[in-house]
């Protein structure tokens, strides 16, 4: 059952898992703000057309199973005209609106000399429409990105990173959130490319920040089919989702970076994927601890955050001189956690009537049955709040709320 | 008019193996219907509705529902028990 304004999406959906005459049951849109009497209404209406779609015969006389498809990438004439090619492309729904460099078998032979990896060898399948991404399609979108060879590794990486199953692709791909998938890079692969973890780290100007992020965003478009208005169903989306990557100041990093804390060594390079909804300044001169840490955690508590409502995994990026003012006094990553996790609680009585109910079924098993009284903690756990040292000079950190049930992955760069 | 270039395609093939659907039922009378739901406001209220409707004008013998956390697959093991139990699985999707 869909509303109509997402019977295009479940209808995309179901060909995409493989059941193009999936029987679709469609309700008015908007459906969620109606009163009980209407959806009392609303119910006696449709049942008729759920008991026939029930009964009618199937079209479909196909049986075998879904695999992943690994064929070779075809070649196609395109006009060699710049303007006329990249038209074609955002036609076609190629491309994510700016210019591409034409992904030539030229380019695409330069491209594959930067892994060791065969051409042919399915990296990983990506939601929602759980396409192979072999290494020559991701190739094939890494030049059009504009990326150099010897950042193909880190997006193989990043593809795997992405079909983590507790990143939960699918949810963000699809969701109506503007949910952003940001790159975050570890380890001396981040100074070998040459990719910014410092000042305006999120900003413009740098060439990898910039490719590899869109290398990535064409990724998830062309090979696991979320593109907007089909089954990338955001609202309104956000200027992240053309690019968003960098690496951490390790440099500048009082405590251990981000990789060595998830368990790899200080030596590996590795990529991190977050399924971010967008950046929040927060500009305070805290001069201790317990004075940042409680504006921070403040900022963190608003009433229509997604964190509240599924026990989130959400992203402090921490500047060097926060950093460094909370080590000072003796703080570990933990203990900025833990004080965090404390400092953030909403109050339930804030959330809108229809949203504490959403809070109440998505945590019930960590939370049992809420009053308005209770102070919801904005993860199930501390550990689960997730802690980014980069940027330059400035007395600025930046808090970055995580889209529903997605958790943050890493994967080592190998190949 | 200006020479053709070559390029190659960047969008992955369409997966064009289809799975095969389960059989449609003959009729609802005797049978097991399940909702598996989305979590999506109000959904539960339809669920609850369609229940009375489906046993009350067309025979259905028995609902099983499950309600799942927002925005991620429903475990394997409820998925199981729902092809074992019913005839027919009906779940929401988006809002």
């Amino acid at each position: 059952m869909c509303s109509t304004a997402f019977q295009g999406l479940g209808r995309a959906q179901a060909k995409a898992l493989g059941y193009a005459d999936l029987p679709i049951a469609v309700i008015p849109h908007p459906f969620g703000i109606r009163t009980r009497d209407e959806v009392r209404t609303l119910a006696a209406e449709c049942v008729g057309n759920i008991a026939t779609l029930l009964c009618q015969p199937r079209t479909s006389t196909a049986k075998s199973a879904r695999t992943p498809q690994s064929a070779r990438a075809e070649l196609i004439e395109v006009p060699d005209d710049l303007m006329e090619l990249n038209q074609l492309f955002v036609n076609n729904h190629w491309s994510d609106g700016l210019p591409i460099i034409p992904p030539t078998a030229e380019r695409v032979e330069a491209m594959l000399h930067g892994t060791t990896l065969a051409r042919d060898t399915v990296v990983a399948s990506i939601a929602p429409a759980f396409r192979a991404a072999t290494v020559e399609r991701i190739a094939i979108n890494a030049v059009m990105a504009g990326c150099h060879p010897d950042y193909l590794p880190l997006l193989i990486a990043a593809a795997k990173a992405v079909s983590v199953p507790s990143f939960n692709l699918r949810g963000l791909q699809a969701t109506t959130n503007p949910a952003a998938v940001w790159l975050i890079v570890n380890g001396p692969i981040a100074q070998k490319l040459g990719i910014n973890g410092a000042g305006n780290c999120l900003g413009p100007g740098n060439w990898a920040n910039a490719t590899l992020g869109r290398g990535l965003r064409l990724i998830l478009q062309n090979i696991g089919g979320g593109l907007p208005g089909e089954l990338d169903k955001a609202t309104h989306g956000q200027p992240g989702k053309y690019q968003f990557c960098c690496a951490e100041n390790e440099a500048e990093n009082p405590w251990e970076p981000l990789h060595v804390e998830r368990g790899f060594a200080r030596e590996a390079s590795t990529v991190t994927v977050a399924g971010v909804l967008g950046t929040w300044n927060m500009n305070t001169h805290a001069k201790d601890a317990a004075d940042l840490l409680r504006v921070i955690g403040d900022t963190m508590a608003f009433p229509c955050s997604s964190d509240y409502v599924h026990g989130g995994a959400p992203w402090l990026m921490l500047s060097p001189e926060h950093a460094h003012l909370l080590k000072r006094e003796g703080l570990s990553k933990l203990d900025v956690k833990r004080r965090l996790w404390e400092t953030s609680k909403l109050s339930a009585q804030r959330l809108a009537a229809k949203d504490f109910g959403r809070v109440q079924s998505g945590r019930r098993d960590d939370l049992g049955e809420l009053t308005p009284e209770t102070m919801l903690p904005i993860t199930t756990k501390p550990e689960d709040i997730n802690l980014l040292v980069a940027g330059g000079d400035g007395t600025h950190s930046v808090y970055l709320p995580v889209s529903g049930n997605s958790h943050s992955a890493t994967v080592e760069i190998t190949h | 008019m200006t020479h053709p270039l070559r390029v190659y395609n960047p969008a992955a093939a369409p997966d064009t193996q289809a799975a095969s659907l389960g059989r449609a039922l003959d009729n609802l009378r005797g049978k097991t219907v399940g909702f598996i739901d989305n979590a999506k406001p109000n959904f539960q209220f339809l669920v609850e509705d369609l229940e009375a409707q489906l046993i009350g004008r067309y025979g259905v013998k028995a609902v099983r529902k499950h309600r799942k956390p927002g925005q991620v697959p429903v475990k394997p093991e409820v998925l199981q028990q729902f092809a074992e139990e019913c005839d027919a699985v009906i779940t929401g999707s988006g809002d």
